[in-house]
Formats: structure tokens, C-alpha cells, sequence
């Protein structure tokens, strides 16, 4: 219990930031900035730019994701924005609307 | 107080802002939520607030119950309570009817208990009380000591008096000593 968790009744609006492990089982609307990762759960609502290391995502993403690391769309996830990481995994079920950026240099 | 730390002690999947954390802008939900990190903005819960002690919330709150171990600045609304426990420091104005300030607790602002009635007598209730109960046995002594003594007193002075008795009292304070009392004590 470390990390931090935003249960499923939380709403958000606003911006979050830290540098540790984030959950979200709720909404969250505005701006998320991380240095660790982010999982949005499969109840998690985010509509918000993303700025993390990691991303997990198995809920429903609006808005642009750019990870340093790596982004995971898990099966049944649903996001619509762009994403630019080094690492890109889409798992099969996913849907998923945008660009994508892997950042070739950077490897 | 019971179960608010409950919860905390049990806290499986209350919501949970970490110590590295800061979030910026509006939250709402209907659990409970710890903070161990920093909030700034405007918070409303239908359960219970615990700001534990690494934990900065400045924002308007309005929950249900509200433990404080943390620092809180703003204003707490909470339908239920309030507790600053020994850790706790608070800047702002608390509205709740019960209110618990343990001994170490700091907090600058007002408290608002609202309604205060019956034997849960605080602060706020003693003075309402006085001036009430005190004119009421006092008013119809006076009116009686009045009639006997100067056959024709005027009836419009006593209710005003009791108001705003200033320039009156000294008049009527050679006829009635007592009414001279009350007025002392209800100043």
C-alpha cells in the first residue's frame, strides 16, 4: 500500500504529479506527471495528457501519452490519443486511436 | 472516533495519495481517502478525510468525517466530525457539530458547532443562555416592584430595555435595585 491508488468513486480535475507509482480506478481529468508509472485500471477513466515512465493502461485513456519507457495498452483498454515511448505494446483486444511515436534515436 | 480509525488502520482500497504525490485542482468521490501527500484545491467526499502526518491538504473540504494528523489549510465543512489529533495543525475554520482537539493539536480559526442545544454546552452556548434565562424571572420582579412603588409606570420600557437598556437603567435604577443586577450580568 504503498503507492498511491485513486479509488473508483474518486473524480478528479485537476493536475497530479510525483514520482512514485500511481493507480487509477477512477477519473481523472487534467494533466498526470510522473517519473514512475501510472496504471489505469479497467474501471480508471483518464481524460489527460500523460507524462510518466511507465503507463499501463487496461481502462480508458483520452489524451496524448508520452512515456520515457515503455506504454502498455492491455486487452479491452480503450484510448484515443497519441503515444510516443521507446516501447509500445498493444496486446490483442485492445482498441486504440492515434499516432504512435517510438522514438528511434533515443535506443 | 471509532470508525474513522478503523478504516485507516484497514485501509485495503480506500484511496491513497502517496508522500511524493502533489495533486492540483478538484477531487470528489464518495470512500474514503488518505493523504500522505499534498493537495491543493477544492476536496468533497461523502466519507472520511485522513491527512496523515506527512500529508498537506490546502483546499476547502467538505466530507463527512475529517481526521486530521497532517496540515490542512482551509476550511473544514464535515457533516458529521472533526478530529485534529496530536500531530495535527490546521489554519482555517472548521463547521461540524462534534469538533475533537486533542491536547498537542494547533489550530488557528473558528469553529462553528452549529446549533448548540441541550447539555452539549460549549463555548458558544453559555453566554446565549445567560441573557436568555436571566431577564425572564427578573423582568416581571421589576415590573411588579415598579407598579407598587410609582402607581404609574409607562409599559412600552421594559421590552425596549431589555435591548437596548443604556440611557433607561439609570432612571429605573433608583425605583429597582434589582433590575440594576441584571442588567450588570447580562452585560
Amino acid at each position: 500500500m504503498a503507492n498511491t491508488v485513486i479509488g473508483s468513486s474518486i473524480v478528479i480535475d485537476g493536475e497530479i504529479s510525483g514520482d512514485e507509482d500511481l493507480v487509477i480506478q477512477g477519473t481523472v481529468k487534467g494533466k498526470i506527471s510522473l517519473k514512475e508509472s501510472l496504471f489505469v485500471d479497467s474501471s480508471g477513466v483518464v481524460e489527460a495528457d500523460i507524462e510518466t515512465q511507465n503507463v499501463e493502461v487496461s481502462g480508458k485513456v483520452t489524451g496524448n501519452i508520452n512515456a520515457s519507457d515503455k506504454v502498455e495498452l492491455k486487452s479491452d483498454c480503450r484510448v484515443i490519443g497519441d503515444i510516443k515511448a521507446p516501447r509500445i505494446l498493444i496486446a490483442d483486444g485492445a482498441s486504440f486511436k492515434g499516432n504512435v511515436d517510438m522514438d528511434v534515436k533515443e535506443r | 472516533m471509532a470508525n474513522p480509525k478503523d478504516t485507516s488502520s484497514s485501509s485495503g482500497d480506500n484511496t491513497v495519495i502517496g508522500p511524493s504525490i502533489v495533486i492540483n485542482g478538484k477531487l470528489s468521490g464518495d470512500e474514503d481517502l488518505t493523504v500522505r501527500g499534498r493537495l491543493e484545491g477544492e476536496l468533497s467526499l461523502t466519507k472520511t478525510l485522513i491527512v496523515e502526518p506527512s500529508g498537506v491538504v490546502k483546499a476547502n473540504v467538505d466530507v463527512k468525517n475529517a481526521v486530521i494528523s497532517g496540515a490542512v489549510v482551509g476550511n473544514v465543512d464535515a457533516a458529521e466530525s472533526v478530529e485534529l489529533t496530536k500531530e495535527g495543525r490546521m489554519v482555517g475554520d472548521i463547521r461540524s457539530p462534534r469538533v475533537i482537539l486533542v491536547d498537542g493539536a494547533s489550530l488557528r480559526g473558528r469553529i462553528d458547532m452549529g446549533e448548540v442545544k441541550g447539555e452539549r454546552s460549549e463555548k458558544g452556548a453559555r453566554p446565549v443562555r445567560a441573557v436568555r434565562s436571566v431577564p425572564v424571572p427578573a423582568r416581571p420582579a421589576a415590573r411588579i416592584g415598579k407598579s407598587k412603588l410609582e402607581g404609574k409606570p409607562s409599559p412600552p420600557p421594559p421590552p425596549s430595555e431589555s435591548r437596548s437598556g443604556a440611557p433607561v437603567p439609570p432612571l429605573v435604577a433608583a425605583g429597582s435595585r434589582r433590575r440594576v443586577v441584571v442588567k450588570k450580568k447580562a452585560r
